[in-house]
């Protein structure tokens, strides 16, 4: 339910949340950095290909290095969020009650869902951080931070007295993207703004898909051959 | 300045692999019939007129177009190029600085290799076809402008079509990568 490996540790692969947390926008798009390609491996598939290589593995990684990062750059502007959206999304009206949110989130296995008007214009976006920080613990909020507290306490949460809404709860106004917003900037929204998901809409602010960085890793991670393979030849 | 100079004297990157046994036979085969076209049709044809045919720098030839193939520097434009400018520099800082032979030599390699990167003809035997026209003796200084035509841009165009002939037969070889 807590999708703990994505949440706030942006996109890297390699899992080394300090360096993408400082560095550029350049640097926070689709970090495959964790890849790492080695010399060792420069040098084995030089191995594979018959014939004197006028070329040592330095001056390779440092133009596959080059060149990674132009096709990388060039590829988060290719693809737009209508590309990677899904289009079905599951979403709630403001005066939906919170328990009834709870139970779509867990149904549905998801960790956040926006909150539309009767146009299906997004208000805002209710996510678990939410729900949980509205359970009074703190904005570090964490499944572990729950458990923590119940044995602690020697007992669970107890909900306020009144139950609120969808709409009291969410988080509004909701960041939101259009079906032409580019991969490059999907993602610098997401890493900066340390969401999880941002709704898609149209020029009148209705919703038509949502973005999840689950989608975005299987966008990046889609495409990995080299089709000017040697083998080939 | 100091430790960075001396540290990068160490080098920092590894020599690519050993080549298997199939490229080194290859390698062998082009270099022989390459050179061995070339020292026939010279000792056939030129043996005891004043002109030649072959001349040292395409040992260094072959050794591009038949043993890295792949190689830039080993490209019809590079191979054909940098040997015919290489020449014409030569002829021109002999001719110019003929009372100082060291440093028409200097002056001429120097040269050819400035001409050779402007003009994207790199290729290392051209420095030897510059330096040739310098201290390559009597017969070659007779020769005067010629010698860019013959031996250097005949010779090096007898290279290259054995090296298409060559080193298309091999399945893993193919030559060139690019004619310009």
């Amino acid at each position: 339910m807590f999708d703990g490996k994505l949440s706030g540790s942006g996109i890297s692969i390699g899992g080394r949340k300090e360096r993408i947390m400082q560095s550029d926008q350049r640097d926070a798009a689709i970090s495959l950095s964790g890849v790492g390609l080695t010399d060792e491996d420069i040098y084995e598939a030089m191995r594979t290909i018959p014939g004197y290589i006028d070329i040592t593995p330095a001056d390779f990684k440092e133009l596959y290095c080059i060149a990674y990062m132009h096709a990388r750059e060039r590829f988060a502007r290719s693809e737009s969020a209508k590309d990677i959206m899904v289009e079905r999304v599951i979403h709630v009206p403001p005066d939906a009650p919170l328990v009834e949110v709870a139970e779509i989130l867990s149904q549905n296995r998801i960790s956040g869902l926006p909150v539309i008007d009767r146009d299906r214009r997004v208000v805002g976006i209710i996510s678990e951080k939410d729900i949980l920080s509205h359970l009074g613990i703190e904005d570090t909020a964490s499944f572990m931070a729950i458990v923590a507290r119940c044995v602690r306490a020697g007992g669970c949460i107890s909900l306020p007295a009144q139950a609120p809404t969808a709409g009291e709860i969410m988080t509004a106004p909701a960041i939101t993207v259009r079906a032409d917003t580019d991969l490059l900037e999907i993602i610098r929204l997401l890493s900066e703004n340390r969401i999880n998901r941002l709704p898609v809409t149209d020029s009148e602010g209705r919703l038509i898909g949502i973005l999840a960085r689950s989608d975005i890793l299987n966008t990046t991670l889609r495409s990995g051959t080299c089709p000017w393979n040697i083998s080939g030849r | 300045m100091s430790m960075e100079y001396f540290r990068k004297m160490k080098g920092s990157s590894q020599s690519p692999p050993r080549v298997k046994l199939p490229e080194i036979v290859w390698s062998w085969i082009g270099g022989f019939l390459g050179i061995a076209m070339v020292g026939y049709l010279n000792d056939r044809f030129f043996e005891g007129t004043d002109l030649i045919l072959i001349i040292g720098s395409f040992g260094a030839s072959a050794v591009l177009i038949f043993g890295a193939v792949k190689s830039p520097l080993a490209q019809p434009p590079n191979l054909l190029g940098g040997h015919v400018f290489s020449a014409l520099i030569g002829v021109t800082a002999y001719k110019v600085l003929t009372p100082y032979p060291w440093l028409a030599g200097a002056v001429g390699v120097a040269t050819a290799i400035a001409v050779m990167h402007a003009t994207k003809t790199l290729h290392p035997p051209g420095g030897a076809t510059a330096l040739i026209a310098v201290i390559g003796g009597e017969k070659v200084h007779n020769l005067g402008y010629l010698y860019a035509a013959i031996p250097v841009a005949a010779g090096a165009a007898i290279m290259l079509a054995v090296a298409l002939l060559i080193n298309n037969i091999p399945k893993a070889r193919k030559y060139p990568e690019f004619w310009i």
